[in-house]
């Protein structure tokens, strides 16, 4: 009876938490704002202030979590939507995609192995640009570590979001596809809600690319892994 | 009514999921059984399997609200305060390095794909041209 109450608790404030942060990003827009980040925190410091262990709060943690396997595959609507988009710039689109998941798991393998950072937290890493609930399970499926998975996907989208400007236009790239793809493959969602900023084009290549990045992504992962012995 | 249409729906895209996972185990394959689901659903969605009538309210809601599922998972690194140390620095700092170098690889190869997409659409109008006028 008292873990019902506690399981129904921990979703309560979970819900209620994430309700009001995101109520206050919709106010202040600042990328560092966003409702996971806030919300986590608060979560944790409540967490910590009651002496409560995060496998109490996954008693009823665990119901939430267990939508994200059905929102994953809620992806293939927003896909399905805009197939004639993509069958209009396939080839850009595909090649783009490819690029910019290989460049960006290479990369983070590659440097955090250079830095001498352990095996457990350098899987993890690897799907640090694929969408969140698709990261958690190819972190899962190389051996890392879900949370750990998390971190590194929001400093992605963050800073991905904050330093994307300022890359722009030391590169010179100005083509709305081109930037579309770009923070579509490094910082997913975030990337996507910042390249609405841009125009209607750099917005539907950049939600298209994260998707398309995700199943790509989860290919390539297990393939990036064993090419480099990571 | 509305709620009842989501939750039916939602239960759907639930059961696409389940079949994703006992694939998953079944092939034993590296790839997540959701990505696989997603996969299933988007062919089903193609071949008008199963009608988007069917999916897109729930599909609508839940991507809606994408962002409250993984706080749970998020909480979890109260359990790593090593994070917090030096490797935990050299951790982030590889993940900026690495989002810095692929946007700017990204961008710069899909402005590439862009332009050579446009100048064979452009050849193609052309060709067409001039067979008209000829």
């Amino acid at each position: 009876m008292q873990q019902i109450l506690l399981a129904f608790c921990m979703i309560l404030l979970t819900v209620v938490t994430y309700f009001v942060m995101t109520r206050i990003y919709k106010r202040y827009s600042y990328p560092y704002l966003t409702p996971v980040l806030t919300a986590t925190a608060f979560i944790i410091m409540i967490l910590l202030v009651f002496h409560i262990p995060y496998k109490s709060y996954m008693i009823g943690g665990q119901w939430i979590s267990s939508l994200l396997g059905p929102s994953v595959v809620a992806l293939a609507y927003p896909l399905y939507k805009q197939r004639h988009f993509i069958i209009n710039h396939l080839f850009t689109i595909l090649g783009g995609v490819l690029v910019g998941t290989i460049s960006g798991m290479v990369s983070v393998g590659l440097l955090a192995k250079i830095f001498g950072i352990n095996h457990t937290l350098i899987l993890s890493i690897i799907p640090k640009s694929l969408t969140t609930p698709v990261a958690i399970e190819v972190a899962r499926g190389l051996g890392g570590n879900a949370s750990m998975a998390i971190v590194g996907v929001m400093i992605a989208g963050i800073f991905g979001v904050i330093a994307a400007p300022t890359i722009f236009k030391l590169m010179r790239i100005h083509s709305p596809i081109g930037r579309g793809i770009a923070l579509g493959s490094t910082s997913h969602a975030i990337g996507t809600s910042k390249a609405a900023e841009y125009s209607e084009l750099t917005f539907s290549m950049s939600s298209v690319t994260m998707a398309l990045c995700a199943i790509i992504g989860s290919f390539i992962g297990p393939i990036v892994v064993w090419l480099f012995q990571i | 009514m509305k709620i009842l249409i989501i939750f039916l729906q939602i239960f759907i895209l639930y059961i696409f999921s389940f079949i994703g996972t006992v694939i998953h185990n079944f092939f034993h394959l590296v790839i997540p059984g959701s990505i696989i689901a997603l996969i299933l659903l988007f062919i089903c969605l193609c071949l008008k399997i199963v009608p988007v009538k069917w999916i897109e309210n729930g599909a609508g809601f839940l991507l809606s609200i994408l962002m409250l599922f993984f706080i749970p998972t998020t909480v979890g690194i109260m359990n790593y305060p090593s994070l917090l140390s030096f490797q935990g620095a050299l951790l982030v700092l590889a993940v900026l390095l690495s989002t810095i170098i692929s946007i700017a690889i990204a961008g710069k190869v899909g402005q590439f794909f862009e332009k050579k997409a446009q100048k064979r659409k452009d050849d193609k109008e052309c060709s067409k041209f001039s067979s008209h006028s000829a």
